[in-house]
């Protein structure tokens, strides 16, 4: 059962737009919200009120500075959860079988029936993905909502990750990444999506989405035309101030 | 890493156990061990206390030790289960070792021998854990097994000589394998020390992915606490604190037994002092390889720290 499924009949995963996203961490509230009492619940917190507040959360959003000459400085969001890797190094050192990836869409989820919690698979994902809950004694991750994105007591259209749902800005898509006519297939190729730690041969089914360039060419080309125009001197601005002062 | 209080016992104790029971294969290969009972019982009292405390510790740091046994079933991927499996298979040549060599019975050397390619097996699979994740350049390297494997070695061999030197018996070749196996531990430890003070496979670069024509640094974290990954995987301690941790170990568990060793003759003290300072000596070693261990896990970075300020991995 560790071993990882021979062929993935689907890869449902997540695209995260660094473009968009504004770093509200809506997508890490709502997946608390509902992963809280869900599959995985509960989410337990230590000492929630107190000096010293812990607990679990299956997305967290980091904050990076990215300079480039062309750019400028940029402030990039980058909420990360699990990447529902294809070679996922947390399925494969799991001694129980508790920890697994489905043939039929390609979610690694977690038995918490068998999990013994040793924290093994933890240490084997580079992205940080698995979360140990204390207070069960075993380990916890994001399910990509695996009882709402079947769930078909709720609207279709709600059959999507809560973080996906919830995102203000539209920066997280959802989709079968393993379908090359699926609309989130076009959206990685025609933005040049990129997977996290290619090195470390992980296979993450998660995609990300650079910022785009900025195009800086309007604003450089106005600014030359003033400054090169040496009738437009200091000289030509106080006048048109006091001018107008008058 | 975070250095779990009983992973580190476990491994250094286990691994002494079975350094042991590996130490006296090969002294029963080319020499008879036909000890008296009070050596013979002390040794079987040590190996079986050693490896059955440190796999008993083992199963403090899980969540649900009630499950342990749940862990034999994935020897086909996992190194941890194969480890887990092959240390309980010990103990059935282990037991018949103990039992046929008190009897004395000829055959006892077979049972010794299987229960000794089964330690190996168990410290390799122990080493192989570690020495298997990616995420950790500091132990994803050639160096991790056989110095899990050199160090239960040494520390066996060196607590069979110093129980020799309690009953005042003398064991052919002992000497020598010791003070080998000792010198060879120290070496690859600071083989090791070189080798991950310039290994690194990761960076922030590759972490966020925009590194190709940019500069990236960390901005800030996701929230301002504590979280999991942080306590488990992100422990840092000073360099200052951390070379003098490894000169103790390198004092404690190599350089001290080593004098001891030689020097023996030379001392001039009495009877009982000698065999006090042999029990003091392995004592002494066994908390250098404490501290050894504890190095293992605290200098060793995780990758997830490129995602909390870490540069470079």
């Amino acid at each position: 059962m560790t071993s990882l499924p021979e062929k993935q009949n689907k890869k449902l995963g997540l695209v995260i737009d660094l473009d968009i996203c504004v770093g509200c961490h809506a997508c890490a509230v709502n997946c608390k919200e509902w992963n809280t009492s869900g599959h995985s619940s509960p989410l337990h917190d230590i000492d929630p009120y107190g000096d010293d507040p812990t607990g679990v959360w299956f997305n967290r959003i980091h904050t990076f500075e990215v300079e480039s000459e062309i750019n400028g400085s940029k402030t990039v969001h980058f909420p990360k959860s699990c990447l529902h890797c294809s070679d996922a190094p947390c399925v494969t050192v799991c001694p129980t079988g508790a920890s697994y990836k489905r043939e039929e869409d390609g979610i690694v989820l977690v038995n918490p029936e068998t999990c013994i919690g040793c924290k093994l698979c933890s240490w084997s994902c580079p992205y940080g993905a698995r979360e140990y809950d204390e207070e069960a004694g075993i380990m916890k991750k994001c399910t990509l909502c695996v009882d709402k994105i079947y769930n078909e007591n709720i609207p279709e259209s709600d059959r999507v990750p809560a973080c996906v749902s919830t995102c203000p800005a539209g920066a997280r898509s959802f989709g079968d990444l393993g379908d090359e006519n699926s609309d989130i297939f076009k959206l990685v190729e025609e933005r040049n999506g990129y997977d996290l730690m290619p090195e470390q041969d992980c296979l993450p089914t998660n995609k990300y989405l650079p910022p785009r360039e900025k195009n800086n060419q309007f604003k450089n080309d106005a600014l030359n035309s003033i400054t090169n125009d040496n009738d437009f001197s200091f000289d030509t601005w106080k006048e048109i101030v006091e001018d107008a002062s008058k | 890493m975070h250095p779990s209080k009983s992973i580190i016992f476990f491994t250094v104790m286990s691994g002494t156990g079975y350094g042991i029971i590996i130490c006296l294969s090969f002294l029963a290969l080319i020499a008879e061990i036909n000890f008296s009972y009070g050596l013979k019982l002390s040794l079987i009292l040590i190996s079986f206390l050693f490896i059955t405390l440190g796999l008993l510790s083992s199963t403090l740091h899980l969540g649900h030790p009630e499950r342990a046994w749940r862990s034999f079933s994935q020897w086909r991927s996992s190194w941890l289960s194969r480890e887990g499996l092959a240390a309980v298979l010990t103990y059935i040549p282990l037991m018949l070792f103990y039992l046929l060599w008190f009897l004395e019975m000829d055959i006892f050397k077979y049972f010794l021998y299987s229960a000794s390619i089964l330690s190996v097996i168990t410290i390799y699979c122990t080493g192989q854990m570690y020495a298997s994740l990616k995420t950790v350049p500091a132990w994803n390297n050639v160096y991790v097994t056989p110095i899990y494997l050199i160090n239960g070695l040494s520390i066996g061999s060196l607590s069979i000589y110093c129980l020799t030197r309690f009953y005042e018996y003398e064991i052919q070749h002992l000497y020598q394998f010791t003070l080998l196996s000792l010198a060879l531990c120290l070496m690859l430890k600071i083989i090791y020390w070189f080798h991950i003070r310039t290994k690194s496979t990761s960076s922030i670069n590759t972490a966020i992915g925009l590194g190709k024509d940019n500069k990236v640094s960390f901005f800030e974290g996701p929230h301002t606490g504590k979280n999991f990954l942080t306590t488990e995987m992100i422990n840092k301690i000073k360099k200052e604190k951390a070379n003098f941790l490894r000169l103790c170990f390198i004092i404690l568990s190599c350089v001290l037994p080593i004098y001891m060793i030689v020097q023996e003759a030379t001392l001039i003290i009495d009877a009982f002092i000698l065999k006090l300072s042999f029990f003091i000596t392995l004592v002494f070693a066994l908390i250098g390889m404490l501290i050894e261990r504890y190095l293992f896990f605290i200098q060793a970075k995780h990758v997830v720290s490129l995602y909390y300020g870490e540069n470079k991995v």
